[in-house]
């Protein structure tokens, strides 16, 4: 098991965002979790990041215990994130962000050299936009950037929030091409998405979550089938 | 001409200490999102130790201007990690207090520590240069090309370096920086005490041509926030430029028009500005 989620509740404040999350992912699997606007997907994604304390549960990757380590040794450990906002470094260079996206590799430049050339690879147009400033590259580009930074750490587990927010189908649709891709080589991909039926194409399995509740797990194929994530989903 | 001349010379010299001690200012808050009211007092503190290991211990000026950059550098960093750290999380007025109280503390103690005579080191040199008809003292030359060296490194270490760009993302954006793996904690102290450290120097540059007593700070850090304003808050060019700036300007109008209230005329300037532009000079907008 490369990651595993138990018993995991959180909360902004007095109010309860996950009740009881129990999910597990296997190496090389593409996991996309579904639910509503609210519903605590990003939560869970910011939980295992580090960047928000569980109050209760535990999360165990590679069998190490995640949920007691500070933020910024996640990334070590194998997992990245790619946020729902983004957060790029909007007054530094394209150039610039994708070598912070390889900050624990340090002065291996060996490596972050070929990382940088396989990022580059996966997303041309960042190439020709490295001396730009991150903040006027488009949404589409942003986004681009966004997870082109993350693949610069070797991510094991590759966490993707809302990578089609606010983007143009024809992006939408390139950019999980892309997912696809970094999966079939072996990076392990969670994937949480409001456009479920693009998810779904790609993910091999699926979680739903409603009021911070999982209700529905399966693989991709029972899900599409299934009457109520068409209903409440996918739209038919 | 010979009286513009000198003013103008005097007003690069006044602009290079409000450059430095802007600077520190401006990335400690870019960093720490705290106005960091305690910077003047540390001015305060980087003087007085130059002062001691210069007049007391003996030390040469330019070892002196050393020990009190390191001294200040530590402090910075143990302010941060003490003071200033528990409070990131908590509503802005708790460091607000806090960096308050640590002036009235530091101040006080240097007070008794000290008395509040007036006090002075000697310059390292104390030739005189003639240029167009201008004396210059060899001490203001100094001042702004040490002054102009050490932003330019500053900016370097920035731009250049693996840990100023680290330094730089984590005042984009933290959580971003966490994400990277970046230990924003490390990044935050060691601004800080940077931050510091500028003071420092931007005292011992002037301490022989001003004055050391314990409350010289005050008109310092008023002048360099008016600076980070007027620059942008976070702003490093903002900072450099917004200190020659109202370097130059203070001393012009000192000699040609009054030096009953030059403060009130710059702070007038400022409300001016923030008038037109809200985020300053080179501030982004929010």
């Amino acid at each position: 098991m490369l990651l595993e989620v138990r018993h995991l509740d959180c909360y902004y404040g007095q109010s309860q965002a996950l009740k009881e999350i129990n999910i597990e992912v296997e190496e090389g699997e593409c996991i996309c979790i579904l639910g509503a606007n609210g519903a605590g997907k990003s939560t869970l994604l910011k939980t295992i990041a580090g960047l928000m304390k569980p109050r209760r549960g535990e999360i165990w990757f590679t069998g190490k215990r995640m949920d007691e380590l500070p933020a910024y040794t996640i990334v070590r450990e194998g997992i990245t994130l790619c946020p729902e906002d983004k957060k790029i470094f909007p007054q530094m260079s394209v150039y610039k962000n994708l070598c912070l996206g390889a900050w624990i590799h340090g002065r291996k430049e060996e490596r972050i050299k070929a990382n940088l050339e396989h990022v580059y690879e996966l997303f041309p147009i960042l190439k020709e936009r490295s001396d730009q400033d991150a903040g006027t590259l488009s949404g589409g580009e942003q986004q681009m950037l966004v997870i082109g930074r993350s693949l610069m750490s070797n991510p094991r587990l590759l966490m993707l929030d809302e990578p089609s927010l606010g983007l143009a189908p024809m992006v939408v649709n390139s950019i999980f091409e892309t997912i696809k891709e970094i999966n079939a080589r072996k990076t392990t991909v969670l994937l949480v998405e409001q456009n479920a039926s693009m998810a779904l194409k790609i993910a091999t399995r699926g979680y739903v979550i409603e009021s911070g509740r999982i209700t529905m797990a399966g693989t991709a194929e029972e899900l599409l089938k299934n009457e109520k994530v068409k209903k409440a989903y996918l739209g038919i | 001409m010979g009286i513009l001349l000198q003013t103008l010379i005097n007003g690069i010299m006044l602009g290079s200490v409000y450059a430095m001690v802007a600077l520190g200012l401006t990335l400690i808050y870019g960093i720490l999102n705290v106005p960091n009211f305690v910077h003047g007092t540390l001015y305060m503190i980087g003087a007085y130790i130059a002062y001691f290991a210069i007049v007391s211990f003996g030390a040469p000026y330019w070892v002196g201007l050393i020990v009190s950059l390191i001294i200040l550098f530590a402090i910075g960093i143990l302010l941060e990690r003490i003071v200033f750290r528990p409070f990131y999380d908590k509503p802005l007025i708790n460091s607000f207090i806090v960096a308050v109280g640590l002036i009235l503390v530091l101040e006080n103690t240097a007070l008794s520590l000290w008395g509040p005579e007036f006090r002075q080191f000697a310059a390292p040199s104390d030739k005189v240069i003639k240029v167009m008809g201008v004396m210059i003292t060899a001490q203001r030359i100094i001042v702004i090309v040490t002054a102009a060296v050490l932003i330019w490194l500053v900016h370097l270490f920035i731009k250049k370096t693996r840990l100023g760009s680290a330094i730089e993302a984590t005042s984009q954006n933290p959580d971003g920086a966490l994400l990277m793996g970046i230990n924003i904690s490390h990044m935050r102290g060691i601004t800080f005490g940077i931050g510091t450290a500028l003071a420092a120097v931007a005292a011992v540059l002037v301490g022989p041509i001003l004055l050391i007593y314990p409350a010289m700070g005050h008109t310092v850090i008023g002048m360099a926030f008016v600076i980070i304003i007027i620059g942008g808050m976070g702003s490093f060019i903002g900072a450099v430029l917004g200190g020659y700036i109202i370097g130059i300007l203070e001393t012009l109008v000192t000699s040609y028009i009054t030096n009953f209230f030059t403060e009130a005329i710059i702070f007038g300037l400022l409300v001016l500005l923030l008038a037109v532009r809200p985020t300053g000079l080179f501030g982004k907008p929010h």
